[in-house]
């Protein structure tokens, strides 16, 4: 093109190089209008060129990117340095200017024309634009970081489900740390367990001694590692509290808008301030659920302790011909002891001490199952093996395995002179005779709810007028003194016999009068039951 | 959810909405912004993002994001995000992305908002 034919005349439309300054003046009073300016620009030099169109690149992230465009033409958004000069881009101060279908002997009069000065100003603004875009942008994050930080502590604490809390601890590190992978371990029994990992697959366990990890915990955060080959850059912090390992937090593959980074300093310091949000939180939701717990069990407890307090019975029958006296003290949280004394039709009694094994809602509801049963099944009338087989079958089948009861049964048919018993797996029953005879109702039959056969045979005694029967729990034999010695059968025997004239009632009082003796105020281990029957 | 970011694309009468599936960082963030600039192309100016299978957003996938939202501005379109979770929520709203996008609990109250 001739330079002179390009150059306007002042009454001409502004086409060539020499700019419409008051058009330019309005658009560089408003600052947000640069992208105007620059579109001004393109357009007249494109114009001038005679091109169709043109287009502006600015360098970014490693290559360069189309900041604006006038007209037609091929311009990509984003293009490397080589393929743009192949395109036959046009370098200005900060830029790089694409016009479609220039001569390359404009190229000299664009840069050091006005247009191309202007163009280049504008580039300058535009890269300043984005710097401060950048720095603005990093400014903010900083206060999700933050916000990050103080949350993994809320959030960690608030999750019970240990499988949830290693996917929050690990979604938040990778995010934290605009990670590609990651990896959560907890130690558990002597080595680190993977809880859950993002992005391949790291190693399932790591021994705290391995010297791999000792070098990935010394090293920044540029290390490549054995434990995880798929990974660049590896950075891992120490879970600990209070100088106690309790896990591992592993990222790796820092992103940038160029690629694949190593960690810095800054994350590695970001991470282990992470890592000790989570130690914390991941401590605090470890006593939280370690406290729920202690409450269930000491509810269940306190549960069971009163389903065995609505069966005990609350008054004693009025049997003619038979004295009767019985207490039961349970143990703190202890639930298994229980007796019952039922009328017969004849006027006659059944009397029955048990004890179920284990503790808690399971062994109450066994004791709650018996003292149902045998009521049920007796019906005013007396005790058969028949009764205590048909028992023993539904216990077995019904309770969990483990759960049974010993139990000690006595029927007492009204004014007889003999009484007939079963001991299943029970403590021996003691029996006072009138002189000086003593004698032992031992057990002879399997535990109810034990196993499904046996005969469960009830055996016969003579009860004569003024005989003492007692029946008891092992929690009174077994009663323990402070030096360990137990109470035992004996002591209770020689006991009762010193007692035996007493009232039934001062018998019962002076027996725990005694055990409270013996103990020293020590609290109960097992719950203490005793049954006092003697014939009138 | 997925590692690699999976897009779908449901373009409704003047509304497109895309689904995401997965972590979006910087290729998934790309993904996004592959898909945004064809539904420019192709005349669509409203723009949902229903993050349902998204758990993880990193700082080049927001910054990616913003980029985004501002060409939609450009073009004088509008993005709105939808079921985002609480952390993705509070993040953009960190980020200020919030005010330039609108953020719902759901699809079908953002779709007839960002529709009408």
């Amino acid at each position: 093109m001739d330079a002179a034919e390009g150059r306007p005349s002042a009454h001409e439309e502004p086409e060539g190089l020499a700019p419409d300054w008051r058009a330019l003046a309005d658009l560089v009073a408003e600052p947000s209008r640069v992208d105007s300016l620059i579109q001004v620009c393109l357009e007249r030099i494109g114009r001038h060129l005679g091109a169709p169109g043109a287009a502006l690149y600015v360098p970014a992230d490693g290559g360069l990117r189309r900041e604006a465009h006038w007209g037609r033409g091929e311009f990509p958004f984003a293009v490397t340095e080589s393929k743009l000069a192949g395109l036959g881009a046009v370098e200005l101060p900060g830029g790089r200017l694409l016009v479609g279908e220039a001569s390359p002997a404009a190229e000299r009069e664009l840069r050091e024309s006005p247009w191309g000065v202007l163009l280049g100003l504008a580039v300058r603004l535009v890269s300043t634009q984005q710097r401060l875009k950048r720095h603005h942008f990093e400014a903010r994050y900083r206060g999700v970081e933050l916000e990050a930080l103080y949350d993994v502590g809320l959030a960690v604490a608030s999750t019970l489900d240990l499988d949830r809390l290693g996917e929050e601890i690990l979604t938040r590190a990778i995010s934290l740390l605009d990670a590609r992978r990651g990896a959560v371990y907890l130690l558990e029994g002597g080595g680190y367990r993977l809880q859950r990992s993002l992005g391949g697959s790291p190693p399932e366990a790591i021994a705290p001694d391995d010297p791999r990890l000792a070098e990935l915990l010394a090293d920044g955060g540029s290390a490549r590692s054995e434990l995880w080959p798929e990974a660049t850059h590896l950075l891992v912090a120490p879970v600990e509290l209070r100088d106690e390992p309790r896990g591992l937090i592993a990222v790796a593959d820092r992103e940038t808008r160029r690629g694949i980074a190593p960690f810095r300093d800054t994350d590695h310091r970001t991470l282990t301030l992470f890592a000790h949000q989570a130690a914390t939180a991941l401590e605090n939701a470890r006593r939280h659920r370690e406290a729920l717990e202690k409450e269930r069990l000491e509810r269940e407890l306190e549960l069971a302790a009163e389903i065995q307090a609505a069966i005990l019975p609350k008054r004693l029958p009025q049997v003619e011909g038979l004295e009767l006296a019985a207490w039961s003290r349970p143990a703190q949280w202890v639930g298994g002891d229980y007796y019952d004394v039922l009328l017969r039709d004849d006027g006659g009694v059944v009397a029955v001490v048990g004890d179920v094994v284990g503790k808690g809602v399971g062994a109450a509801l066994l004791v709650s199952t018996l003292h149902s049963a045998l009521r049920l099944l007796t019906a005013g009338r007396g005790l058969t093996s028949e009764l205590f087989r048909d028992l023993n079958h539904y216990l077995v089948r019904a309770s969990g395995s483990n759960r049974f009861a010993t139990l000690l049964a006595v029927d007492w048919p009204a004014a007889s002179n003999r009484l007939r018993f079963l001991n299943a797996g029970h403590n021996p029953g003691i029996l006072l005779r009138v002189g000086s005879g003593v004698e032992l109702l031992r057990a002879h039959s399997l535990p109810l709810g034990a196993f499904g056969g046996g005969a469960f045979e009830l055996e016969e005694v003579e009860l004569g007028a003024g005989d003492l029967l007692c029946l008891y729990t092992d929690g009174l034999t077994e009663q323990p003194s402070p030096s360990g010695d137990e109470l035992g059968e004996g002591r209770l025997v020689e006991l009762l016999a010193g007692l035996r004239e007493q009232p039934l009632d001062e018998i019962g009082s002076a027996v725990e009068r005694h055990l409270a003796e013996f103990g020293r105020g020590r609290p109960r281990q097992d719950d203490q039951t005793l049954l006092l029957l003697r014939r009138a | 959810m997925t590692e690699t970011l999976k897009l779908s694309v449901d373009r409704r009468d003047g509304v497109a909405v895309v689904y995401t599936d997965g972590y979006i960082n910087n290729e998934g963030g790309e993904e996004i912004a592959r898909a945004a600039y064809q539904l420019i192309d192709e005349g669509y100016r409203k723009i949902l993002l229903n993050l349902a299978g998204t758990k993880i957003v990193n700082s080049i996938g927001i910054s990616i994001l913003i980029e985004v939202i501002e060409k939609l501005l450009e073009v004088e379109g509008r993005l709105a995000f939808c079921r985002l979770t609480p952390t993705i929520e509070k993040t953009f709203q960190i980020m200020g992305l919030t005010q330039f996008a609108d953020i719902y609990a759901d699809e079908d109250e953002a779709a007839a908002t960002l529709g009408s």
